[in-house]
């Protein structure tokens, strides 16, 4: 678009006469760049997203099978029969409650990490490097590593808690304690990411402010409370959003730390998806429970827009 | 530093003779790959013409071991046979490679020869993912029902076609280390554990090796792998005299009695005296192969790893508990997925490729699997190859998954069991309420109209 100006205007300069003319079919022409520079992304953007969100929306109405078999328009049979499925609500039920535990240790863990960095505890980089590292690791490597440390027979967590007398845990076998496990697990894993936002909006935060309430006589936890949380407040709400996306559509871990012993009180809505589309070949079924989901995660963000909204007000 | 003031003017003339504007680069960079895309297409078609070689692609799930010999077979399939080349495609064992392989028949573009669990073929034989096999021309390349076990061969029938053809039995059995069982007092002079046939002997046995290894007597790893609880409950299950039935739109058949008493009988073993109640897979092998156990409850596929750890080990079927002889088994089997138009040069060469293979799998055998090919197993080479030999006899009891499209090896149906009675031996829960939870999740699949 820049270039485009540029050129614009030497033409303007050079051809002062047919200057009014021009701008029509430039800007034509303009728009025809702009386009053209846009097309790479709006192809893709439109064949691996738009596309598919379209057809989904038409096979979560047929019988579509993964293995080419049916495909006939039914309807609202799939809606009807999701509503009435035990295990897809549970699946919906077990993704909000994974949420609410991952998203809350995910804001304050990484809220304490970096004021502790800010602090200024000696080797900064040390502390900083390794609170982000986790974060860059792939989801495998994050769930063999946890898989292991959980084993129930021969893990780091059973030995240490055998050391201190306490009887083994099957971590990610019992249904009782395995969803806990995953939790753990995310929040080592990505909590660095919002540690990273947390200590960047902590940075900025000027220094005479701290100062001013120092000399009216504030303490360390009035200042954290009266400055340091309410300057935060924005880098709370962007995490918050970001993480409640994440948490929802929860699946890697999932999948890969509890291999095949999914039970229904780990299964997420996402794995669900995948269990009735891909393995059940249920393709038609698996969309419609799709849509479903995808009606939630929009219910929440409105929620969510509208307290987020309220507060920055 | 220095000759920083020199360089513009040195610079400049030559960016005047030469400038390259980024999209000449672009253009220039994208006529290059596209160059590059074309040749190789040219030269991958070319190559075929000329040479006359037919390509066949070839798609099977056997990684580690199992995968190293199957190169071996192919690679001596295509030595032997000049006129093809049989290439691999390698996919993760379970629910990948499945989805995979229906996708591809689904899509039009599935390989020409594939290998499926036996156990499997029910989910896509009627689907018409599969293309049957034809008796006549298999037996021009000398596989015939005589060459295999009758109930292996039955197994690859559906509708009254054959859809698939076994290249080997694979059971769930028990293999023993030797040098503990000789401590323990158990092995009789024949270098085998004596005749048990009631859980009373078995736990006797399993006892006397725990007291050799201070440790555990029995290894058998369930945690997180509803397949390997499957293969051991319903081995001991069957050996009730019992069966199990799913009846498309009905309900589960099945003996719940039978069911409790196998579970019972698991749970005395994994009393954490005689073997862990917490043990996965991955645990079961490590404690059987650093010497912490004398028994193992596995698959024959184990049997090398067993063997590359320089043990003295015998394998056996597991023992008649129950008074029924049986055992679980699956089947690596050759199958044709559907093509639309199958090209007659490479269906004719898919069967030359598949004999090829079955008439070498002595290789195969190695690998623990009992060939299906009788002429194989009757060869007094198989029959010194220790301890594949000792449980050869096992193929007249052995009992697939029942048959429905979602049952088999690595299906939804396994881990479906999994999930339900996984807590019966690792928490003491109920096991006639976790049967409950399978048989209604399975009436559930059951009452749905078959997706395939």
């Amino acid at each position: 678009m820049s270039t485009s100006t540029v050129k614009g205007r030497a033409v303007a300069a050079v051809a002062p006469i047919r200057a009014r003319a021009v701008p029509v079919r430039k800007r034509r022409r303009d728009h025809l760049t702009g386009y053209a520079f846009m097309a790479p992304f709006l192809i893709l953007f439109a064949l691996f997203l738009v596309w598919p969100v379209i057809h989904g929306l038409y096979l979560s109405f047929t019988d579509q099978s993964l293995t080419g078999h049916g495909g006939q328009f039914i309807g609202l049979a799939n809606y009807f029969e999701a509503f009435a499925d035990g295990q897809m609500w549970q699946s919906l039920l077990n993704t909000l409650w994974f949420t609410v535990l991952s998203t809350i240790p995910l804001v304050l863990v990484a809220l304490v990490m970096a004021l502790l960095v800010q602090q200024g505890l000696p080797a900064q980089w040390l502390w900083r490097l390794s609170f982000f590292m986790p974060f860059l690791l792939a989801s495998t490597v994050v769930s063999l590593i946890w898989a292991w440390l959980f084993n129930p027979s021969l893990g780091l967590v059973n030995s240490f808690l055998a050391s201190l007398g306490i009887p083994p845990v099957a971590w990610l076998q019992d249904p009782n304690v395995s969803m806990i496990s995953i939790v753990i697990a995310t929040v080592w894993w990505t909590v660095g990411f919002n540690f990273l936002l947390y200590l960047s909006a902590l940075q900025n935060i000027p220094d005479q402010q701290y100062e001013a309430a120092s000399i009216d006589g504030a303490g360390k936890w009035r200042q954290l409370l009266s400055i340091t949380i309410p300057q935060l407040a924005p880098t709370t709400a962007l995490i918050l959003i970001l993480q409640v996306l994440a948490s929802l559509k929860v699946f890697d871990q999932v999948y890969q730390m509890l291999n095949q012993a999914i039970t229904p009180s780990t299964r997420s809505a996402v794995v669900y998806i995948f269990e009735t589309g891909f393995t059940g070949y249920r393709f038609g079924y698996s969309s419609a429970i799709s849509y479903i989901f995808f009606a939630l995660i929009i219910i929440v963000s409105l929620v969510q827009l509208r307290a987020t909204s309220r507060k920055s007000l | 530093m220095n000759s920083s003031p020199i360089l513009p003017e040195k610079r400049t003339p030559l960016g005047k003779h030469k400038p390259v504007s980024r999209r000449s680069m672009l253009l220039g960079s994208a006529g290059a790959i596209g160059a590059a895309w074309l040749a190789t297409g040219l030269t991958g078609c070319s190559a075929v013409a000329a040479g006359g070689v037919v390509p066949l692609s070839f798609w099977h799930l056997l990684t580690g071991g199992d995968g190293i010999r199957m190169s071996g077979l192919v690679d001596r399939a295509n030595s032997e046979n000049p006129d093809f080349k049989a290439t691999q495609t390698v996919l993760t064992w379970g629910a990948p490679y499945y989805t995979k392989l229906a996708m591809a028949s689904a899509g039009g573009r599935a390989p020409e020869v594939a290998i499926m669990h036996a156990s499997r073929v029910p989910g896509y034989a009627p689907g018409g993912l599969l293309d049957p096999w034809d008796l006549d021309m298999l037996a021009k390349n000398d596989v015939t029902e005589a060459d295999f076990p009758q109930l292996v061969w039955d197994k690859g029938f559906s509708d009254k076609k054959l859809y698939s053809v076994a290249l080997d039995i694979h059971p769930f059995i028990l293999i023993y280390n030797k040098d503990i069982a000789k401590k323990a007092g158990v092995l009789g002079s024949d270098g085998k554990l004596p005749p048990m046939s009631s859980p009373e002997e078995f736990i006797a046995v399993a006892r006397a090796m725990q007291l050799a290894t201070g440790v555990h007597g029995l290894s058998y790893g369930y945690l997180n792998d509803g397949s390997q609880l499957w293969r051991l409950w319903y081995t001991l299950y069957l050996q009730h005299g019992a069966t199990m039935e799913l009846p498309p739109g009905g309900t589960v058949k099945m003996n719940t009695d039978a069911a409790i008493s196998a579970f019972d009988f698991m749970r005395k073993l994994l009393d954490d005296k005689i073997a862990t109640s917490r043990g996965d897979y991955a645990t079961a092998v490590a404690e059987f192969v650093a010497g912490r156990s004398g028994m193992f409850l596995t698959g024959v596929w184990e049997l090398p790893t067993v063997q590359s750890a320089c043990m003295n080990v015998g394998a056996m079927a597991i023992p008649t508990l129950f008074g029924t002889p049986a055992a679980y088994a699956d089947s690596h089997s050759f199958v044709l997925p559907h093509q639309n138009d199958p090209d007659k040069t490479k269906r004719a060469d898919s069967y030359r490729f598949v004999a090829d293979i079955l008439k070498n799998s002595f290789d195969w055998a190695k690998a623990g699997h009992v060939p299906a090919y009788l002429p194989v197993t009757e060869n007094p080479a198989y029959r010194s190859l220790k301890p594949q030999a000792d449980y050869v006899e096992i193929t007249k009891i052995v009992n697939y998954d029942p048959a429905a499209w979602f049952s088999g090896s690595g299906s939804d149906f396994q881990n479906i069991f999994g999930q339900n009675l996984q807590g019966v031996l690792l928490s003491g829960a109920d096991p006639a309420a976790g049967i409950r939870g399978f048989v209604q999740q399975i009436n559930t699949l059951l009452s749905k109209p078959s997706p395939v």
